[in-house]
């Protein structure tokens, strides 16, 4: 068991723009984290460092609280299952899996036992004395896993372990390394650029873009209150909205103007705001906080001009304009509630969950914090 | 019609590159005395073959071959997978020197025999076939490595990673994962090593004495002066290229393996 701990931690590579600068961030013993980001933004980097494949030019690593950044890979007890899966290609399943075990020494009855056990768990028994090449995707990915089980490291190392199957396999995968993570309780921290992944799998995530750490949190709690601009589009897909207007007084309160929209914000965020009054904002609400009828005292109506809609079957994304502006705006609404192209149609934002960035940095402007969805349903 | 046109035209090329080695092997068993004759296949004799083993002490060239050969890949082989794993993973000497390795495949030959039989004579060494296996070995490291740095390329770092997460050292995951796998490449590359030196000449004939000659310097003395014993050149010949074309049917096959063997993804 491990508790792994990140102090100020860079990884610059001479002559190149990637590595990571300056990341502290803490996981628990126990604890399921997601490093996400799009590709390039450093989390394999981080990765690799932690797992030791890679120096880091400053800062210090420490797994239960001791510093490791001089230890050697093998000596920090730590395991990695890698995008490529890895398997050594001449050798069989149970020979890939008993690797670890042999390298340290364990007695053979005791590698037999644990290859065993962790075919079993992982439903690969009967393709013990097979090679990696006559292996499906998904069977390479589970030997990938066993390989890592069977050591009963403190932590595991999950670089992007499932980008590389298909859809279906993919949502099963991910809710058996949820399983297996209930079952093991071992740290372990996934690396992915998969929304869906992120929002699902982990206790908490952290974000990362360009070598730095930008938001960390529960998945719901950094959904509902994003840090940026860049969180508010990466987390979701469709991304959040985001609109460029000005923030104006009307009569005692704020609105947000914008080209062809003028929506009231929630009195709760007066105060918040009110310093922004007269100047230029980004607003920010997710595709499924638009309605087809008024929800509530927050709801403000507004004129979709429909360019596009996607009927995904249980829910129609309606993609198009507020009359006259350019950007693009995306609703998502019951599959019950459709439009054509060219239509122009009257929809309702619930205002409750909105955001203001700052045009300079798409950094949010501190408001009083919404409550993830989720909670508030059970409030 | 036109079928048999591109037919007719595909035998003629497969005539032009297949006829000289197949009247060689001919000439080879044919009498001395009709060798150049214009029939076909005049009479039948291996005198050629006798000859040479017997009279020509063909035997011991080919023995010397070999051991030259096969002893200049043996010696060359762990020092070029080094190198080349080197230069594939750590970026030794970066782009300098690569080119420094290659360099030295473009200097002639010519302008190397001179300094090596100097040194091998300050050792001792000239006429005897430890000298010429140092030399060939010394020739075939920069070639091999060259070959397995691209092979060791080809080999994801991402294997090594986990061998030493697994447990090892970075030497350990070489020697455990990066050497097994690459096998067929490290066989690829010691067939090549060794037709490289059985068909050496110059160093060969600079190097060695009458009774360390190996096969090219065996056949170049066939040419004597009462002229060109062209039935014996061409035994010799068809005795020469034997080994190579059993060594590049293997290379063949462990290239073709080599290709698909890896996939990891």
């Amino acid at each position: 068991m491990a508790s792994i701990e990140l102090r100020q931690v860079s990884k610059i590579y001479p002559g190149s723009a990637a590595g990571v600068k300056d990341i502290d961030l803490s996981v628990a013993d126990g604890e399921f984290v997601i490093f996400l980001g799009p590709s390039g933004c450093g989390k394999s980097t981080l990765l690799r460092s932690i797992a030791g494949l890679e120096s880091i030019t400053a800062g210090d690593i420490l797994i239960n609280g001791e510093i490791v950044n001089h230890v050697a890979p093998r000596d920090r007890n730590i395991a990695v299952v890698f995008q490529s899966y890895a398997l050594y290609p001449h050798m069989n399943v149970w020979q890939n899996m008993a690797f670890g075990l042999r390298m340290r020494g364990s007695p053979a009855e005791e590698i037999d036992a644990k290859v065993k056990e962790a075919a079993e768990l992982l439903g690969l028994t009967p393709l013990m004395q097979r090679r990696p090449s006559a292996l499906s995707g998904g069977q390479r990915q589970r030997v990938a896993l066993g390989r890592a089980i069977v050591r009963d490291p403190q932590a595991f190392l999950l670089d992007e372990p499932l980008s590389n199957l298909d859809a279906q396999l993919r949502a099963e995968m991910r809710l058996e390394l949820v399983r297996l993570h209930r079952k093991l309780g071992r740290t372990t921290i996934h690396v992915t650029h998969d929304q869906v992944e992120a929002m699902t799998m982990g206790d908490r995530i952290f974000i990362m873009k360009d070598g730095r750490l930008i938001q960390q949190g529960p998945p719901l709690e950094v959904y509902a209150n994003p840090a940026d601009t860049f969180v508010a589009g990466f987390l979701a897909s469709p991304p959040m909205n985001l609109v460029s207007g000005r923030l104006v007084e009307v009569g005692d309160g704020l609105a947000f103007r914008t080209d062809g929209a003028m929506l009231p914000i929630p009195a709760a965020f007066r105060a918040a705001y009110a310093a922004w009054a007269g100047k230029p904002v980004i607003f920010g609400l997710r595709s499924e906080d638009f309605h087809a009828a008024p929800n509530g005292d927050s709801s403000a109506p507004l004129t979709l001009q429909v360019e596009a809609v996607e009927a995904l079957g249980p829910e129609n994304i309606l993609i198009g304009r507020l009359a006259g502006a350019p950007t693009q705006v995306s609703a998502r609404l019951s599959r019950h509630y459709s439009a054509q192209p060219g239509e122009s149609v009257t929809l309702y934002a619930d205002l409750t969950p909105m955001h203001l960035f700052t045009p300079e940095d798409g950094k949010a402007i501190p408001r009083p914090r919404a409550a993830p969805a989720l909670l508030r349903r059970h409030a | 019609m036109r079928h048999f046109g591109l037919h007719a035209g595909l035998w003629l090329a497969v005539a032009l590159i297949l006829l000289p080695p197949l009247w060689v092997l001919r000439t080879s068993l044919v009498p001395e005395s009709m060798a150049y004759s214009t029939d076909v296949f005049p009479a039948f004799s291996l005198e050629n073959y006798q000859s040479l083993f017997g009279q020509k002490r063909f035997g011991t060239f080919y023995l010397n071959s070999i051991i030259v050969a096969l002893g200049s890949v043996i010696i060359a082989l762990p020092f070029a997978a080094a190198m080349g794993y080197a230069f594939a993973r750590f970026q030794t000497g970066g782009r300098f020197g690569r080119f420094l390795v290659l360099s030295l495949q473009m200097l002639p030959p010519v302008a190397l025999v001179l300094p090596a039989f100097a040194i091998l004579r300050s050792m001792e060494l000239t006429q005897s076939l430890t000298g010429l296996t140092i030399v060939y070995a010394a020739l075939n490291i920069p070639f091999l490595a060259w070959i397995l740095m691209g092979f060791f390329e080809g080999i994801p770092v991402d294997l090594e990673w986990a061998a030493m997460t697994d447990g090892t050292t970075a030497w350990g995951a070489f020697w455990r994962i990066v050497l097994p796998v690459s096998l067929p490449g490290l066989a690829a590359a010691g067939v090549l090593g060794f037709i490289l030196s059985w068909n050496e000449f110059l160093f060969a004939l600079v190097l060695t004495g009458s009774k360390t000659a190996t096969i090219p310097v065996a056949l170049a003395s066939l040419q004597t002066s009462n002229g060109i014993q062209i039935g014996k050149v061409s035994a010799g010949v068809v005795l020469a290229i034997l080994p190579l074309i059993i060594a590049s049917r293997f290379i063949q096959r462990f290239i073709v393996q080599g290709l698909t063997f890896g996939s990891v993804k």
